[in-house]
């Protein structure tokens, strides 16, 4: 199972690359949704099946949203200034 | 200092740092074999002493149940601090539309969408009910079960859009399921102290091990932690979708772009 540790360290030093690297909030955060994802999957091969819970629900969905929630009000509020 | 010479300090600055870390990782133990003292006698002592087998939750909820009470209290305070940021810029009012950016289009839900959330959203939900149940027994818990029913909320919102999901989704039964939580985790820990127990000590009947109702008090508590996440991640997403909605005459927000047009 070693290999596939190592596969998915590198896919997550890959993905975490590609949050640093864009440079548009909104595709950042769908960078970093999709690093959270790559991340969920390495604890689950590292057997932490309830670590990669909280970092899907948490990192997946409830962080994005929030950073998304934030940016639409930004540029709404921008419109109306 | 220009980039040359910035260039010329980095160079020994990562010889240094090189070195150490060779140092570092040489020292330490193999890939996959933890030394933990500490993991090997709870994974040696929950079975037989709590008869409970995800040792995690046996750490969370009963030998560090404190720890976890103090953690929860520092949830509770984030989000109730959130809140209290977002309304009073905003107000507690409600408006019927959300909002969306001038001059782009609107788009019906296609019917696939609305079917798929609801789907999803009470497959999601029941399945972080039954995490949180399954505490005790297998990977997951109050924490992991909480986020993932709460997770559901948002597709509520995707399916069902703004208003609906907010006839659905009142802030402030979230904020009751919450503090329900929050209170019934505090009692778990003050409770024993009146009967001359320790604080936080495992004093119900046990259970049987690999059972639904096993590790006693953990059971509870367990439960308390899952309503409490649901509530508090409830809150905290209604409460930010709040912001993408439409303003309404006469709000903060509204005034200046009265000005602007």
């Amino acid at each position: 199972m070693n290999w596939l540790v190592g596969i998915m360290l590198l896919t997550s030093a890959l993905s975490g690359l590609l949050v640093v690297t864009s440079r548009v909030p909104r595709r950042q955060v769908y960078a970093m949704a999709a690093n959270s994802v790559v991340l969920a999957l390495l604890f689950f091969v590292l057997q932490a099946p309830d670590v990669a819970y909280s970092e899907i629900a948490v990192g997946t969905v409830i962080v994005p949203l929030l950073f998304l929630i934030t940016l639409a009000a930004i540029a709404m509020n921008k419109v109306r200034r | 200092m220009n980039r040359y010479w910035r260039l010329v300090l980095l160079a020994p600055a990562l010889v240094v740092l090189a070195i150490a870390a060779a140092q570092v990782i040489l020292a330490m133990p193999a890939f996959g074999h933890p030394l933990s003292q500490y993991g090997t006698t709870v994974n040696a002592l929950a079975p037989v002493l709590r008869n409970v087998s995800n040792m995690v939750a046996a750490v969370n909820f009963d030998v560090r149940a404190i720890d976890t009470l103090g953690e929860e209290s520092m949830l509770i305070c984030a989000v109730t601090a959130t809140v209290i940021l977002l309304r009073g810029r905003r107000g507690e009012d409600m408006t019927e539309c959300a909002g969306k950016l001038h001059g782009r289009e609107w788009l019906e839900r296609s019917d696939a969408t609305v079917l798929m959330c609801r789907l999803m959203a009470t497959t999601l939900f029941l399945y972080g009910a039954y995490v949180i149940l399954h505490g005790t027994i297998t990977p997951g818990g109050g924490f992991q079960g909480g986020a993932i029913a709460a997770s559901s909320f948002v597709l509520i919102y995707l399916g069902e859009g703004y208003s609906v999901s907010r006839d659905l989704l009142h802030s402030e039964v979230l904020a009751a399921v919450e503090g329900l939580g929050g209170l019934v985790f505090a009692l778990a820990a003050m409770v024993p102290l009146a009967f001359g127990y320790a604080a936080a000590q495992n004093v119900l009947p046990l259970g049987n091990w690999k059972d639904l109702y096993s590790g006693g008090t953990m059971v509870v508590v367990n439960a308390a932690v899952g309503v409490a996440v649901i509530g508090s991640f409830g809150v905290l997403l209604v409460e930010f979708l709040e912001e993408t909605r439409a303003p309404r005459p006469g709000d903060e927000d509204d005034e200046t772009r009265e000005e602007g047009a």
